[in-house]
């Protein structure tokens, strides 16, 4: 049994990519992946805990790396374990399974359940608490519901001991302490820590699978998981539709008293309507 | 023919450009204006496994080969020059020697702690008789019982000034002059009889030291000879052969970095109520900058990938190095152009990449030598010897 479980996606990288409003479409110059800021988050977020010596007291923790959602390729799964997670899981599916092509959220807390279950268990799961392209951030609480596990979502902190997690998380007027029994499922927020950087020759064992690495990365086919008919996606893609240009800015003069006079005036208006 | 990069090799780039927008690039301005080595930054990459980058994993290295290397070496490049130069000191030619011809002692007393960043190497060639001609060296070395006596000295050694090991060249045998009569000694600089002398105060890699080495009865233990006695200037040609290609490659981040401002300048300067990409005069400057440096990114590579591949590299080492540091130095002069003032000010990296551009056409062997390396190659192969 892993003692901690971290979910992470990928996303195209933003500096490859540019908008085009008048077209409506999105031209990819560079096609090149990154491993989802905040699932990044959770992966640094567990291997502190795992360097504190949690979440059992002894600092031999196990720290095993899923897919979020289906990935073409296994490349963010190595770079976690390039970053220091100590094995991963590439998760496929095909035949009747391409339905997983197009998974949520909903179709993937399935899964990724089965999975848990498959794996005996865990201590924890953590994730990243949304998306940089999507913006979604239902994959933990639903998975923590398909697991009947409490959750915690929109982190800050997060420390695990003696059977239980404690975390700050963020809401609407500051910040609250909370903690539930593991196991449990907690989803962390982008940019709440600095992740490390992947080790140099980890790197480069785990894409040549040698020596320490041959066996850090295992394929589960999802057809041995689930049902098929288990398989369909609550959402729906029926096009893309981008948003407004923004409003450009106005400029104000007057003296800086006067300035600040108008720009006061003109959030109140905002904030109004 | 396969021009792709390896998966590793993606993700190894991935990595170091991150490790270079976001601790070298934040301070490549404040170590040129205060003319200090970045030591926090040369620690966080040892911690990381970059500073033994191309070296073997069984000696502390990351075994991600010289294309790896040349990766480190562009992305260091594009964002700080001096940084690039730092490390490519201390990995291309310091610690190379070592990982060419040192035996397996010296490999796990002196490459181990080098790969892995724990000590700095800089390699001890150039005197103030023997720069181009480097066979004219006078550091003598003499043979005492288990040990040899150095004197003599070294100029305008990068990284001489903080370098805990230095590999020394030293003349052994007068008679026999630069064939047989050199020779490479390991040199710890906290053995009594090492001196730095004075520290350069140059024009441009500010954040580099320069140094002047002083060696007064310099007692060397005969263990610490690199390679065989008299085969000095091998090991050291060997060497910088390899620094000439990876020097290449960090001309090709500033090339790089260049052509990156030029294009993002074009798009947002207004002049005549248009931007200076619509204006035939610019997209010329920038066509022939891009090809420029795709020229020379197919040369890098196709180098480090015959250095990998155990085949012969050296002739087309030297290429690298001098069309590398003459695209630098032309793609850095051309974004100035485009930028107009803006770029001759401070505000901007052009002034101090234009600066730091202008050493890689002399230092590492200068660009007059690579030509007559290059031509004297040509010319043998026609049967024809033009040099002594």
């Amino acid at each position: 049994m892993p003692n901690i479980i971290v979910l992470i996606g990928r996303v195209l990288d933003p500096s490859g990519i540019v908008f085009n409003r008048r077209a409506g479409r999105l031209f990819v110059n560079r096609e090149e992946y990154l491993l989802q800021p905040a699932d990044r988050c959770a992966l640094e977020a567990a291997l502190r805990i795992k360097e504190a010596g949690q979440p059992k007291g002894s600092p031999s923790a196990e720290v095993v790396a899923l897919p979020r959602t289906l990935l073409p390729d296994d490349d963010v799964l190595r770079q976690a374990v390039a970053t220091g997670a100590d094995r991963a899981i590439h998760l496929v599916g095909a035949g009747e399974y391409t339905g997983f092509a197009n998974a949520d959220d909903a179709l993937m807390a399935r899964v990724l359940a089965a999975v848990v279950e498959r794996l005996g268990g865990a201590d924890l799961v953590l994730t990243g608490a949304t998306t940089l392209d999507t913006g979604q951030g239902q994959l933990g609480p639903r998975l923590a519901e398909a697991l009947g596990w409490p959750q915690i979502v929109d982190v800050w902190h997060v420390e695990a001991a003696d059977g239980r997690v404690r975390a700050v998380r963020q809401e609407k007027d500051g910040f609250v302490a909370v903690e539930a029994d593991l196991p449990a499922v907690v989803t962390v927020l982008p940019g709440v820590l600095k992740p490390r950087y992947p080790d140099g020759a980890r790197l480069i064992n785990v894409y040549r699978g040698v020596k320490e690495m041959a066996n850090a990365l295992e394929q589960w086919d999802v057809a041995d998981l689930v049902e098929a008919q288990a398989l369909k996606p609550l959402v729906e893609r029926r096009g893309q539709e981008f948003p407004a240009e923004r409003e450009r800015g106005a400029r104000v003069s007057g003296t800086p008293a006067q300035m600040a006079q108008t720009v006061a005036e003109a959030l109140r208006q905002r904030v109004r309507r | 023919m396969d021009f792709t990069f390896s998966p590793e090799h993606v993700a190894l780039r991935r990595m170091i450009r991150e490790f270079a927008e976001t601790e070298v690039a934040p301070i490549a301005a404040e170590i040129d204006r205060e003319h200090k080595v970045p030591h926090d930054v040369l620690h966080k990459l040892g911690q990381i496994g970059l500073l033994g980058i191309c070296f073997p994993q069984e000696y502390g290295g990351m075994g991600a080969g010289e294309a790896g290397y040349c990766i480190l070496m562009e992305e260091l490049g594009r964002v700080c020059t001096s940084t690039a130069t730092n490390v490519g000191a201390h990995i291309g030619i310091g610690a190379m020697a070592i990982h060419l011809d040192g035996s397996e002692e010296q490999k796990r007393k002196y490459l181990v702690p080098l790969a892995r960043g724990e000590k700095m190497a800089a390699f001890g060639l150039t005197e103030s008789n023997a720069g181009s001609d480097a066979a004219n060296i006078r550091t003598r070395a003499v043979r005492e019982g288990d040990s040899w006596i150095l004197d003599g000295g070294k100029v305008y050694i990068t990284n001489g000034g903080y370098a805990q090991i230095i590999t020394v060249m030293a003349v052994t045998d007068p008679a026999l002059g630069a064939r047989g009569g050199v020779t490479a000694f390991i040199v710890e600089t906290d053995w009594p009889g090492f001196k730095v002398a004075r520290e350069e105060d140059k024009m441009g890699i500010r954040g580099t030291s320069t140094a002047e080495l002083v060696f007064e009865e310099l007692r060397v233990p005969h263990e610490n000879v690199l390679g065989k006695v008299g085969e000095g200037f091998v090991t050291f040609m060997r060497s910088l052969d390899m620094g000439r290609l990876t020097l290449g490659a960090a001309g090709l981040g500033g090339a790089q970095a260049a052509l990156e401002w030029s294009v993002r300048w074009a798009k947002t300067r207004k002049q005549f109520g248009a931007e200076l990409a619509l204006k035939q005069s610019v997209q010329w400057m920038i066509a022939n900058l891009a090809t420029e440096i795709e020229a020379l990114r197919s040369l890098v590579y196709r180098v480090a990938w015959m250095v990998d591949n155990h085949q012969p590299f050296a002739q087309l080492a030297a290429m690298c190095k001098m069309y590398g540091s003459e695209v630098a130095s032309r793609s850095i002069d051309v974004a100035l152009q485009i930028h107009g003032g803006l770029g001759y000010t401070r505000d901007f990296p052009i002034e101090r990449a234009f600066r730091d551009a202008r050493i890689a056409e002399i230092f590492e062997g200068t660009n007059e030598i690579q030509r007559i390396v290059i031509a004297t190659n040509i010319f043998r192969d026609h049967g024809v010897r033009i040099r002594a």
